[in-house]
């Protein structure tokens, strides 16, 4: 064949599609050029990841001297020693913590994909529209990949990008491969984002799908907590992180007319994905706000608590963070078990294939403690079908579930006081005492603690008496329990353009003090309403709080003096002195995204394949702070790599030291905070701005005072620089006492002094650090790190240099 | 008779059975020589001390007693700002400090040096856990001491678990005290 110019031959090939004019359309309806690292492999960032790991050094706190991942194993790593496969105890920190990403990883890239074919499958491709208020539709997809989805079909792309490089990832975690913890970390960082990405493949696809809010600050109030449900009715509960079964046994209810019959609820995100369908603007494939009949029982950490209680008829189990003993809880209280995803199958018979009759009568007549069913469709008509079946089956049962006076006191007798549950109790709740307490007829103790509580179970394993402590909270809390009915939002999705246009400016000069964002679960001791009292702090002080997940449906949980919960309290936009509920976990991609729209649609930055640029902006200009209080999974852990990796900081509770790493500043090491000024190209010392990327917090108080700080950013203008101090001072003063000892570190200009201690702190600058005061003109004349610069532009990239020097 | 702080040396949380390297519970006498003979200790104070208020005050005596720098770590600084001891003791997080720690180059609190000795009273377990595990693997020019109410097996010296035993436990401290007055 004759070869011409601009043309090519395939030879040998049978059946080839080429697609060469839906290149060159997306190429003609996105403004923006591919940037540089579309689809970034492992070490396509990792310079900036280097960037990152020098300024916040890795730290490591490993849960343990000895590595048995190998047969040559185990190795005594102590002090840093070698194995015998040459890897040092860093090294091997580092290898846990990238595997431990990526689990976070693949349960939300996995789901991501049950996802795409179920909602392919059930629905059909559809357009990928997010309304007339959303045009940066993907920010992650556009950011990682360096495409736009048009359609649901387009997500495939990206997923398998996803898989691959999860793929290279893991096997670089084999005994024998990477040794330098730098790398693994830089590793870890490239699994993060992939995570993001995976959450965002997830979240789009379902919003799409199941017509959720689409960025909706007006999102329906939602029913929340165990008294929500209707003990009247069969109750099913939908468990997990993945809507498809949950969402069907809603559809079979509302054609069958049967609410009158059923309320459905569920734990953990699949109760908050269950509350969003049909409450969008897109297509109607779903019945219409059918997501505002589902309630949510409550978070992840309450399940052992509900199922306690009685008051699930039957449990559908979907993925990702459901317990591993659900049959075994399930069981024993003749609650009937489907597993709808072939990630949990508890050992069950798989009947997908069975006559839906012959499954339900085998479940409600208790032959068999479960079934799979791989079908959500079925799966929710056998759930339903189940609850109502079953449930005056279960009338004994239920009864016997919450024990009666007489068994509470006879168990409160036989407490030994050994205190073993003490040693296993994760906040140490001292049991015996509680017994004590009881046996003289006070209940308080019991109540007091009930929330300290996290229902982790280790007590009852430990207890020589085998004492269901566990059940005996549930009996001194009964009527909290019958009485826990708040309202919480529903999840709104993504943030708006329109939005990020209205805070865009304020955000990065600092007179909106900062962003700060809940996330994950708040399965920790006192959590519930430790993280109400962390959004309400800084919700009242004019930050942007967002949340997602558990977190947010805990802190539903409590009301102001008027009976207010916090979404009652507050209005749910992207804004100062707002609060919003994103969605469920996969819905933190939003979080990203707006931080990715700030970048974009404020500063004009093109992001498409352009990762590192724009987490360079974040880092520098965008003043934001995630917390996980609470986090315990692998998936909170890639969570936040994903999150550092984007440049904004995040703070967890102490139990998260057994992830074994952070990042953390050295404030006193001038090198560690050079950066380049975009201008010129030169180089500039700055305050540590923010000063940790990764930060374990004793308290809460020491968690809201460096979450304070960690909003501080370079580019600040003094306006926004005092706004910000003035809370971190603020914080400081309410907890601690005094003003914090670095406060001088971020002053650059005396207007950025808080008006409340200006005087003082100028003397202080004066006597105590030896700073010029030209004490007529009230001005600081010698003595700040740096100067305050409005048009300052700090940047870690070289090639951002618009003039060189 | 004093009490005997060797006893029960079992991780506080059972799991915690970190290798081959475990901490050695010691009586007070013991540890309390280890600090007296400490050129540059620091005292690492945390935030449960606010469930049990006078280890504020008993605090404040080890370090009155040997001159020693405290951390107040979480924001346990406002119990020694309620009790108008402001001198000598630093606000700074567990997580930071420990950060500082495992560096040589790290100039102390005071700019005046590292530290030879640190020694951890009311913090939270799992995190104080994690922190002298921290400094076992990357520092081991620090000796670890635990004068806490848990046995703390990252610790190099620790007392056994007195967590059930409030009186004892304020005993040992006190003894402790007297030793560094001494």
């Amino acid at each position: 064949m004759a070869k011409l110019e601009g043309s090519f031959t395939v030879e040998d090939m049978k059946n080839v599609q080429i697609n060469i004019g839906a290149v060159v359309k997306e190429e003609e309806e996105w403004d923006q050029p591919m940037g540089p690292f579309p689809k970034p492999q492992i070490a396509t960032l990792r310079d900036w990841d280097f960037k990152i790991l020098n300024r916040y050094r890795i730290f490591y706190a490993p849960a343990d001297d000895t590595c048995t991942l190998c047969t040559f194993g185990p190795c005594d790593l102590t002090g840093n020693k070698r194995g015998a496969c040459g890897i040092d105890m860093a090294g091997t920190c580092g290898k846990i913590v990238l595997v431990a990403c990526l689990m976070g990883t693949c349960a939300h890239t996995a789901h991501g994909r049950h996802l795409y074919h179920w909602t392919l499958d059930k629905f059909g491709d559809m357009k990928f529209d997010m309304g007339t208020d959303i045009l940066v539709t993907a920010p992650l997809t556009e950011t990682i990949i360096g495409i736009r989805p048009k359609s649901l079909k387009d997500f495939g792309k990206a997923l398998e990008y996803c898989e691959e490089q999860i793929t290279q990832l893991l096997a670089a975690t084999h005994t024998g491969q990477e040794g330098s913890y730098v790398d693994f970390e830089s590793k870890a960082l490239h699994a993060g984002m992939i995570d993001s990405l995976g959450k965002e493949i997830c979240d789009m696809l379902q919003i799409v799908a199941y017509n959720m809010p689409r960025g909706d600050p007006n999102a329906p109030l939602v029913e929340i907590g165990m008294g929500t449900l209707d003990q009247n009715k069969a109750v099913l509960i939908a468990y997990g992180h993945n809507l498809a079964a949950g969402a069907e046994a809603m559809f079979y209810t509302e054609t069958n007319n049967l609410w009158d019959k059923v309320d459905i609820g569920g734990v953990c995100c699949t109760a908050i994905d269950l509350t969003r369908i049909g409450e969008g603007m897109g297509e109607k494939k779903v019945p219409d706000m059918i997501g505002t009949k589902a309630k949510v029982a409550g978070a992840v950490g309450w399940w052992r608590k509900m199922v306690r209680a009685g008051i699930m008829d039957t449990v559908m189990v979907d993925e990702q963070c459901v317990w591993c003993d659900a049959l075994k809880d399930c069981e024993e209280r003749k609650i009937p078990l489907i597993a709808t995803n072939d990630k949990i199958l508890y050992g069950l018979k798989d009947r997908t294939n069975d006559p839906v009759d012959e499954i339900v009568d085998d479940l409600v007549n208790f032959r068999v403690p479960g079934v799979v069913i791989l079908d959500p469709v079925k799966a929710g008509e056998v759930g339903v079908k189940t609850a109502i079946a079953v449930k005056p089956k279960r009338a004994d049962i239920r009864n016997r579930i919450v024990l009666t006076e007489d068994e509470f006191k006879k168990l409160v007798s036989s407490c030994t006081k050994c205190n073993e549950c003490a040693f296993v109790c994760p906040p140490h709740i001292r049991i015996s005492n509680l017994m004590e307490e009881a046996a003289k007829g006070n209940l308080e103790p019991f109540s007091s603690t009930y929330e300290v509580c996290v229902g982790c179970g280790r007590c009852e394993q430990v207890c020589r008496q085998n004492i269901p402590i566990l059940k005996m909270y549930e009996y001194a809390n009964r009527e909290y329990i019958r009485n826990q009915k708040f309202k919480m939002r529903a999840g709104r999705g993504p943030i708006r353009d329109t939005e990020i246009r209205a805070v865009g400016a304020p955000i990065v000069l600092g007179t909106i003090p900062g962003v700060i964002a809940l996330v994950g679960c708040s399965n920790y001791p006192n959590g519930t309403k430790e993280c109400y009292d962390i959004a309400k702090e800084f919700v009242d002080r004019g930050y942007i709080v967002v949340t997602t997940g558990c977190m947010a449906m805990d802190m539903s949980l409590y009301t102001d003096a008027e009976g207010k919960t916090i979404w009652e309290q507050y209005p749910g936009a992207f804004d100062g002195r707002n609060i919003c509920n994103v969605g469920s976990c996969v819905a933190n991609a939003h979080i990203h995204g707006a931080a990715i729209k700030v970048a974009t649609i404020f500063a004009h930055r093109n992001h498409r394949a352009n990762y590192d640029d724009i987490a360079d902006y974040i880092l520098s200009k965008v003043g934001a702070c995630g917390i996980a209080w609470g986090a315990y999974s692998q998936k909170a852990a890639s969570i936040a790599t994903g999150v550092n990796r984007i440049g904004v900081p995040v703070v967890v509770q102490p139990h998260s030291v057994i992830y074994r790493r952070a990042f953390l500043g050295r404030a006193d090491l001038p090198e560690d905070w050079m950066v380049i000024d975009a201008r010129d190209g030169s180089k500039v010392r700055i305050e540590p701005a923010p000063e940790h990327m990764l930060y374990v917090a004793e308290t809460k108080e020491e968690a809201m005072l460096m979450m304070a700080k960690l909003c501080f950013r370079p580019s600040d203008n003094s306006i926004g620089r005092m706004i910000k101090l003035t809370h971190y001072c603020d914080i400081s003063m309410k907890y601690f006492g005094k003003l914090p000892d670095d406060w001088p570190v971020y002053v650059r200009h005396a207007s950025e002094l808080p008006l409340a201690w200006k005087d003082q702190m100028m003397k202080e600058l004066e006597e105590k650090y030896g700073w010029k005061i030209d004490w007529k003109a009230k001005k600081i004349v010698e003595g700040p790190i740096r100067p305050a610069d409005v048009s300052f532009d700090p940047t870690n990239i070289e090639r951002k240099i618009r003039v060189r020097k | 008779m004093a009490v005997d702080t060797t006893k029960n040396p079992i991780p506080f949380e059972m799991a915690q059975i970190p290798g081959p390297e475990m901490a050695k519970a010691y009586p007070v006498k013991v540890i309390g020589a280890i600090i007296k003979k400490a050129k540059r200790p620091l005292l690492v104070v945390g935030a449960e001390l606010f469930d049990d208020p006078v280890m504020f005050d008993k605090a404040i005596e080890i370090a009155k007693a040997k001159n020693m720098t405290i951390a107040a770590t979480a924001h346990t600084i406002k119990g020694f700002i309620e009790r108008g001891y402001t001198t000598n003791v630093y606000q700074i997080g567990l997580h930071p400090l420990t950060n500082y720690l495992r560096f040589k180059d790290w100039k102390g609190l005071d700019g005046q040096g590292h530290y030879d000795v640190v020694i951890f009273m009311g913090i939270f377990y799992k995190f104080a856990n994690a922190m002298f595990s921290a400094l076992k693997h990357f520092n081991r020019d620090i000796k670890r001491v635990s004068i806490d109410r848990y046995y703390h097996v990252n610790a190099d010296m620790t007392f056994g678990n007195l967590a059930f035993d409030s009186a004892g436990y304020h005993e040992a401290i006190d003894e402790l005290i007297a030793i560094l007055k001494k």
